[in-house]
């Protein structure tokens, strides 16, 4: 196998060609093209012929025995359900704060602090009276009764006092 | 009818295991091989491989199938295992050279028994393949042995690679010359 390790220098510009040559990788037209020219080049050829040799010689297989795939799978198992373990609640808390939920509830606290405040305006400003504030609003509506008749009064004394202007009056 | 990958994906998403596990069993050897091609120990690359398999079972509600199952978990197992080859740099005491000429001897274990010679000559080249290797710079290494070992379509190593066609092409370009020259003696 060992040889006097001279190598041949393959076309400088072929040489990347030559490369994708060995591994079936070059498109048709240059594949076609890069055949014709090897019949005419010793250098390209034995360039390929170092690849064809030296390459293989790379790969190293490792085929285990079926023992070790049992148990491959089974650490493996035992791996994945340790960390479903441990992420479980870092998850369901991650959950929670998914952008989707957030803006979701969000939404709701607007829509329930907008209802609240609504609805609840008149329970919320009785409840924030102060207690001599109260008091005034208790007797307020009372004055306002009263305000009320004492209109109601004058309108009947200016009556009187037109009745009183007319001719009838004073007749 | 065999399931395809991406349905295997899917009702592995929605919680099944079943699914994931049939993945698993799917691309477990093509996973270990790649990983055994890159630490060339076979406990690392059970390692390796796992937590190839781990971190896409963690991460799977995140793929989105804009590549393949295929290509997003190699994807994770290459770069796990150029994170692997970037450990071992940083720790000397455990040398990636004694790991793999020991286990160099066990992954041959399995072929026909050779002659004196032959074994000193298979070790020789065992121990020049594996410097020459190591020698090469990462991305031209994984380009390489993406090819070479597992043979894959240039287009393939690119997507694995998240890099260009043509950049795949350079890598493999520069590191079979490297390699053809650290090996000439055995030409």
């Amino acid at each position: 196998m060992a040889g006097h390790g001279q190598l041949l220098s393959p076309c400088k510009n072929l040489e990347e060609d030559l490369v994708l040559f060995h591994y079936g990788e070059l498109p048709a037209p240059e594949h076609f093209s890069l055949e014709q020219h090897l019949s005419g080049c010793a250098n390209c050829t034995a360039y390929l012929k170092d690849l064809s040799a030296l390459m293989p010689l790379t790969i190293k297989t490792d085929d285990p025995p079926e023992t070790f795939w049992l148990d491959y799978n089974r650490e493996l198992r035992h791996k994945i359900a340790a960390t479903r373990d441990k992420s479980w609640w870092p998850a369901k808390f991650g959950a929670f704060f998914q952008p989707r939920l957030l803006t979701a509830f969000g939404a709701i606290a607007v829509i329930a602090v907008a209802l609240t405040l609504t609805l609840g305006k008149g329970v919320w400003q009785s409840r924030d009276l102060p207690r001599e504030d109260e008091a005034l609003m208790e007797v307020l509506p009372m004055a306002e009764d009263l305000d009320f008749f004492k209109t109601m009064d004058v309108l009947d004394n200016l009556d009187v006092l037109e009745f009183m202007a007319s001719p009838e009056g004073a007749a | 009818m065999r399931t395809g990958d991406e349905e295997l994906v899917a009702a592995a998403q929605e919680g099944n295991q079943q699914a994931f596990e049939e993945l698993v069993e799917r691309h477990k050897q093509k996973a270990y091989h790649i990983a055994f091609d890159f630490c060339r120990d076979r406990e690392d690359a059970k390692d390796l491989s796992q937590e190839a398999f781990l971190k896409a079972f963690v991460n799977l509600k995140k793929f989105d199938g804009r590549s393949s199952f295929y290509t997003w978990f190699y994807r994770i197992l290459v770069n796990l295992c150029l994170d692997y080859k970037r450990r071992l740099k940083r720790s000397p005491t455990d040398s990636f050279d004694e790991t793999l000429e020991n286990q160099m001897e066990r992954s041959h274990e399995p072929n026909r028994p050779r002659s004196p010679d032959q074994q000193v000559l298979a070790g020789q080249i065992s121990r020049k393949v594996d410097v020459a290797l190591q020698a090469l710079p990462a991305k031209q290494r994984t380009a390489f042995l993406l090819k070479n070992h597992q043979g894959l379509s240039i287009k393939e190593i690119a997507e694995l690679m998240q890099t260009a066609e043509g950049t795949v092409k350079v890598h493999l370009h520069r590191a079979v010359t490297a390699l053809r020259h650290s090996l000439a003696e055995f030409v």
